[in-house]
């Protein structure tokens, strides 16, 4: 059997896992190409107009599989950390599918819930393998072999790893020799890794001599940390995740600028970049900037403003500040 | 201490009692206006969702008035509504505004910070006092629904078009001048008996609409322009099953019938969406799918713009609306909704559900009495 695996969301945090999974007990995945204006297109033209920007580009990439493949393969992300969770949307995800899409094949759905406990993990993966009629046996050797890949995945992702690196092997990610400084780029893992929609906004501030670091580089302990300041716990992972690594950067150690890369419509994103801006707007003053993409956004806007952004930091560096950098008076002479 | 909370609809007549019976002084926000909604505007996130808008709006009008705590429930859900309190917190902050939010989360976030807080804004009654006045509370809270749903069911049979809502506006002047839960009362039954007295035409067989969507919007008459009340001139009879009463009777009170009811209504949408997503995003699927059961001539669903669990909603209702050959119209709210745009929206609704029915019934070979 022929498994299709859509190319967006969840799928640039877990596929590791999903691949092992699915290759030990012998299935073929295909996975949907990177995305191209049609898939976006397709995505816009089925799915409700309200949603936003990544979850329409599900339907698109779901839609490029129909016909090609003989199941495809929905997760349905309940929590990932008990007492968390996602987003009402890839909740409602396999709904969405199954309401706007039309001659779909069969879904797999991957129904993964640890908002109770994540010991249940498992049971996640033993109910895909009924889905599939195979051996328990099987899928318990299939499970631990693909959470142990996802373990290296992540820890990867920890040390420091850009997750566009071991997306894309082929190019050049390394640290550059001459690096004028570091940005850091605070947006979901489902924007900031695909490189259409995100308009390859990681290759570019390469091009400009910065380094990058993304959300998945900050470890989790970090982040916990940082959120224990906050009165009420935040109970979204991804929003943990960016705010944890937002306070984090502001701190002002490990970066020069931030960017805050959200789409059209991200309610998880609203607030948190309210909480961002107005903790750096208060106290830390780091050069920061909110990018907004949706369906419409054009390649020419986007690098304008990139590229003023980063003439802003190297003016704050040099006159276009009016207080000297180096923490002397101006008027000392 | 002077408390303050958010607009919901009606929800201020049973706060109002729940604290003038633990003698806690409040503040009731001013009636929710274009003011309210500008000085949200200004201060509010841009994608945040319109209910966040508004709330601030009230809170800074209270404040204004002389409030200095902020009461509001939580949630630890998918929503983004659980979250409100923090990021509202910090909106006042920098507007200038220091005041205490306290949030009621649910107690199993915490039993001891639970309780202090709800020590804290009851004023310090003894817990007897308070049980009773959550009691009466209660009480004004289901006679309140009761009374909206009265309202409903005699707008769209009146003979003098009007009369409804005069009666409704005089006992919205009289609540906020009235103290104690049974002045209250007393106040609602007068204007129930008043309501009762209107003359109605009941031969008439009005248009059925079931409301459904978030109960924010649904609840709030300045976030949905009023919906109830332009449908139910057009002589349309509004069906709202959402309501503050039904949300208490479902989370705080241990009314076991209602539960019940509620239960197996959502029980009865799983082949649609089976399980809470957050928000009331299964209620809204579940809901249409009883308004069906019902009878209802159509349905209309309101959201904020940006409301996350709706818009999986969203996406199920059309595959309802196919399967069980009923019409559904989708309203999206939000600050840029424009009056006329709206109100021609829901008349080509309403002339198509009349259309819908005639063609129903002259398939039945039934004779229409009412045109």
């Amino acid at each position: 059997m022929n498994i299709g695996i859509p190319r967006a969301l969840s799928y640039f945090d877990y596929f590791p896992m999903w691949q092992t999974f699915f290759n030990h007990l012998g299935f073929k995945i295909t996975i949907s190409s990177p995305t191209t204006k049609d898939i976006l297109n397709k995505g816009v033209s089925l799915c409700v107009d309200d949603a936003c920007l990544p979850v329409k580009l599900f339907h698109g990439h779901v839609a490029a599989l129909v016909g090609k493949v003989d199941a495809i393969f929905i997760p349905r992300l309940v929590s990932v950390s008990p007492g968390e969770f996602i987003c009402p949307k890839f909740i409602g995800l396999p709904e969405m599918i199954k309401n706007s899409i039309e001659n779909l094949p069969p879904l797999l759905i991957f129904n993964y819930n640890l908002h109770k406990d994540a010991r249940d993990k498992k049971d996640a993966f033993k109910d895909l393998g009924r889905q599939l009629g195979v051996d328990s046996r099987d899928v318990e050797r299939a499970y631990k072999e693909a959470i142990s890949r996802q373990y290296i995945y992540e820890i990867m992702l920890e040390s420091g790893q850009n997750p566009l690196a071991i997306l894309h092997p082929k190019e050049n990610w390394d640290k550059q020799e001459h690096s004028k400084g570091v940005i850091g780029i605070i947006a979901h893992p489902y924007l900031v890794c695909d490189r259409y929609i995100s308009m390859d906004i990681v290759r570019k501030i390469r091009l400009k001599g910065y380094d990058v670091k993304v959300v998945a580089n900050i470890p989790q302990k970090t982040i916990e940390d940082n959120l224990e300041a906050m009165p009420k716990r935040l109970f979204w992972s991804y929003g943990k995740k960016l705010l944890g690594s937002g306070i984090e950067w502001l701190k002002g150690n490990e970066v020069d600028g931030i960017i805050f890369l959200s789409s059209f419509g991200c309610g998880i994103d609203s607030f948190v970049e309210e909480l961002i801006r107005r903790f750096n707007a208060r106290k830390h003053r780091l050069p920061y900037a909110v990018f907004t993409v949706d369906e419409h956004s054009g390649q020419g806007g986007f690098d304008t403003r990139l590229e003023a952004f980063i003439d802003m930091l190297e003016w704050r560096d040099k006159s276009g500040y009016n207080l000297s950098s180096h923490g002397q008076d101006v008027y000392s002479g | 201490m002077v408390i303050t909370f958010p607009h919901m609809g009606k929800m201020y007549i049973p706060v109002k009692a729940l604290f003038d019976e633990l003698g806690v002084d409040i503040v009731i926000p001013p009636k929710i206006s274009k003011k309210t909604l500008e000085i949200g505007l200004k201060s509010c996130p841009e994608m945040a969702c319109l209910p966040l808008k508004v709330t601030i709006g009230n809170y800074v009008e209270s404040i204004k008035r002389g409030a200095d705590t902020i009461v509001l429930s939580g949630s630890c859900g998918p929503c983004r509504f659980g979250y409100y309190g923090v990021v509202q917190k910090e909106i006042l902050r920098d507007l200038g505004y220091d005041v205490d939010i306290v949030i009621l989360d649910p107690p199993k976030e915490g039993m001891k910070e639970f309780w202090e807080r709800v020590k804290k804004i009851s004023g310090n009654s003894s817990f007897y006092k308070g049980l009773r006045a959550i009691n009466k509370a209660f009480k004004v809270c289901e006679e309140t629904e009761k009374l909206l749903q009265l309202v409903l069911k005699k707008r769209c049979r009146e003979v003098h078009k009007g009369d409804t809502d005069r009666i409704f506006n005089r006992f919205e002047e009289k609540i906020r001048r009235v103290k104690g839960a049974q002045e209250i009362l007393d106040c609602i039954y007068e204007t129930k008996k008043q309501l009762e007295n209107i003359a109605v035409d009941n031969n008439k067989r009005p248009i059925k609409v079931g409301l459904v969507g978030e109960i924010y919007t649904i609840i709030e008459p300045y976030v949905n322009l009023d919906i109830e009340k332009r449908l139910g001139d057009m002589g349309v009879e509004v069906h709202r099953e959402m309501s503050v009463d039904g949300w208490v009777k479902f989370h705080l009170a241990p009314d076991i019938k209602f539960r019940r009811r509620q239960k197996r209504i959502l029980d009865e949408a799983k082949d649609y969406l089976g399980l809470c997503i957050g928000g009331h995003a299964w209620e809204t699927v579940a809901h249409t799918l009883n308004y069906c059961r019902e009878g209802m001539d159509g349905i209309i669903q309101i959201l904020p713009f940006g409301c996350m669990p709706e818009i999986v909603a969203e996406s199920i209702l059309p595959t309802i609306a196919k399967e069980e050959n009923i019409p559904i119209m989708t309203l999206v709210v939000d600050e840029l909704t424009g009056e006329a745009g709206y109100q021609t929206r829901l008349e080509a609704f309403v002339d198509l559900l009349h259309l819908e029915r005639s063609r129903k019934e002259n398939e039945s070979g039934k004779v229409l009495s009412w045109n």
